[in-house]
């Protein structure tokens, strides 16, 4: 359950700032390795600013989800918000600069598949490119594979996540049953989930329990259908006798709204040249983040095939 | 065995398959056959390594290696030299390097490596500590016949048993030829009619019958437990110290789950939740899923971490 996994210990930070914060360290990191490697035509100009950063994590993560729901056989909605989240929690202490979000996206729907039982055959799963010939989709596999347990890696090995579609069924069968106030919660049902999905897009996860998102979101539905539920969340949920909790809980409510509204998906010329600046820096600083790929490679390890093939496939052959 | 043939002959090792392999002092095998074949024509060298030998030599193999067969034989003429006990060593280190010694011995002869230097390393330790390894050896005797002794008596004991269930089940068959015998008997001379006689015959068999079944089960008083120890004498043991400590105490545990109280899966039921829930099908109940499994599940996933988090 939520309240004592690694999720809830680990993963819930107090407020917007203390993610940014993790995301700037992250940011500054790395562009001080690029810049004491030593290598000539390094300059401050060349590396990614952190809202840059932000332009090309927005844009990887929305194709993502975009992978995610044309994806053959059909994948559950808690197998995408696990994968958005694997994204996220990687991308909190690891920049852009080191490892190109293309390979890891993929990577972390690969995981997620495995980590929430989607049965899905690793042939299967790169068949679902469908830019890319066959052998094209076996060079993507091998990358995938070779990602796999850096990422694993970085998540700290917490694997699993809760995601906030349990607790939004939950949350309505308990009003069907102990709030007859409400004639028909179902109604609720489609305004929910449409602010669950955009929530995942958002940082949401990373700062509130999903019980608390997915109350805020029937809340939110519910609102806009014109019906006030104060009286559930005092009766029922009996939120302690304390004033203190239900302000508190309506303050996370209006922070997460706040969270939505501010969402937005990055322009496309914004996206076209803070793309061209990370393809040139993973061009050039390439051998730097070449060592560090290969997660589980002892030094003496000979590689199967030289890794000439990365930089032939590109973010079109996507979708 | 059958992957290892006689190097003379061959095949015969295939084709009877009850054919011994003997070993010789310079670790190679020949079979029975071909150790005959070897002596009758007075020549005495092995066919491999042509190291002269005596046809006393050869020991029927024990180990599929030949080479463990040599090791072994060169194991027990060394041991007689170095007969020495762990009790003969001030220390543990010592006996370890004299172990040590030991092997180091046995693999240099074994596997033909400075075998002058190890023949002269012997015969030297043989003169010097030739009393202590007549000593050990007698040592060795008595304990070799005491368990001897004890192998003699078991055996005998066995033995005993042996030839009384025989003399029981001769004496049985006896008895009923006895029987048999007397019928025949009765049927010739006397008067009674015969129905009455077979009658008669019956019971007496069917009381023989039970007589050897009662002796079969009359169990022979011993005097002995089977550990050895006599029945009539009383062993005192010491008692083991009796701890006394304080007494568990269970505690239910208690999770803290920063939200509102979840009704338990038993009265999901009554409290009408599982309305709200789709119901089981038969193929879900065979495996012993029920709806308010599923129910208890969202309802806990919903209600943990409402609260604001502790921080």
């Amino acid at each position: 359950m939520f309240h004592n996994s690694s999720q809830g210990k680990y993963w819930i930070f107090l407020n917007e700032d203390d993610v940014e914060q993790k995301r700037y360290k992250a940011n500054q990191k790395s562009r001080n390795k690029i810049l004491e490697s030593g290598k000539p035509g390094v300059s401050e100009s060349k590396l990614l600013e952190r809202h840059e950063e932000d332009v090309l994590f927005r844009h990887y993560e929305k194709r993502m989800v975009d992978f995610c729901n044309a994806f053959k056989p059909a994948m559950p909605k808690s197998v995408v918000g696990t994968a958005i989240m694997y994204f996220k929690r990687f991308y909190l202490n690891n920049s852009i600069m080191e490892h190109h979000p293309r390979i890891i996206m993929l990577s972390c729907a690969y995981l997620s598949c495995k980590v929430d039982e989607f049965n899905v055959s690793s042939t299967q799963f790169v068949g679902n490119l469908l830019q890319e010939t066959p052998a094209g989709q076996e060079r993507v596999l091998e990358q995938i594979l070779e990602y796999e347990l850096l990422l694993i890696q970085q998540l700290k090995f917490h694997l699993v996540v809760h995601n906030p579609y349990r607790p939004m069924e939950g949350l309505l069968i308990d009003l069907k049953t102990r709030y007859p106030t409400l004639e028909n919660p179902e109604s609720l049902r489609k305004n929910a989930d449409d602010f669950l999905t955009q929530a995942a897009m958002t940082d949401a996860g990373l700062l509130f329990p999903p019980s608390q998102i997915a109350l805020t979101a029937i809340l939110n539905s519910a609102s806009r259908a014109g019906l006030s539920m104060e009286s559930y969340l005092i009766e029922c949920l009996r939120l302690k006798e304390d004033k203190d909790a239900l302000s508190k809980m309506y303050d996370s409510m209006r922070r997460m709204k706040t969270l939505l509204k501010k969402y937005e998906l990055p322009k496309a010329e914004e996206v076209i040249a803070c793309k061209k600046k990370l393809e040139r820096i993973h061009a050039e600083f390439s051998s730097l983040s070449n060592k560090r790929k290969r997660g589980y490679e002892e030094d003496g390890h000979v590689a199967k095939e030289p890794r000439l093939t990365e930089e032939e496939w590109t973010d079109e052959d996507l979708l | 065995m059958d992957d290892q043939g006689c190097p003379r002959c061959k095949t015969t090792k295939y084709r009877n398959p009850s054919l011994k392999l003997m070993v010789n002092v310079c670790g190679h095998t020949l079979c029975e056959n071909c150790v005959e074949m070897l002596f009758v024509r007075g020549s005495g060298n092995c066919v491999q390594c042509d190291t002269p030998l005596r046809k006393s030599n050869f020991r029927v193999q024990l180990f599929e290696d030949p080479t463990v067969d040599k090791e072994v034989e060169i194991r027990k003429k060394v041991l007689k030299i170095y007969n020495k006990r762990d009790f003969d060593f001030p220390s543990l280190r010592e006996y370890n390097d004299y172990l040590e010694l030991l092997e180091e011995i046995v693999y240099n002869l074994t596997n033909n490596i400075d075998v002058e230097n190890t023949k002269l390393q012997m015969e030297q330790y043989q003169r010097e500590n030739r009393d202590l390894i007549q000593k050990n050896k007698v040592k060795l005797t008595r304990e070799q016949e005491e368990l001897e002794e004890l192998l003699l008596l078991e055996q005998q004991g066995n033995e005993q048993r042996r030839l009384e269930l025989l003399q029981d089940e001769q004496r049985q068959l006896q008895a009923k030829r006895k029987n048999k015998q007397a019928l025949l008997d009765e049927l010739e001379q006397s008067q009674l009619p015969a129905t009455i006689l077979l009658a008669q015959h019956k019971v007496r068999a069917a009381k023989l019958e039970t007589q050897i079944e009662q002796q079969k089960q009359a169990v022979k008083p011993t005097s002995l437990f089977s550990t050895g120890i006599n029945m009539r004498q009383t062993v005192t043991l010491q008692l083991p110290p009796k701890i006394e400590e304080v007494l568990f105490q269970y505690k239910a545990l208690q999770v803290e789950t920063y939200g509102p109280p979840v009704p338990e899966l038993e009265q999901l039921g009554r409290l009408g939740y599982l309305n709200h829930v789709r119901a089981a099908m038969p193929q879900d109940t065979a495996g012993g899923y029920s709806s308010a499994l599923a129910c208890h599940r969202a309802i806990q996933d919903a209600f943990s971490g409402l609260f604001p988090l502790k921080r």
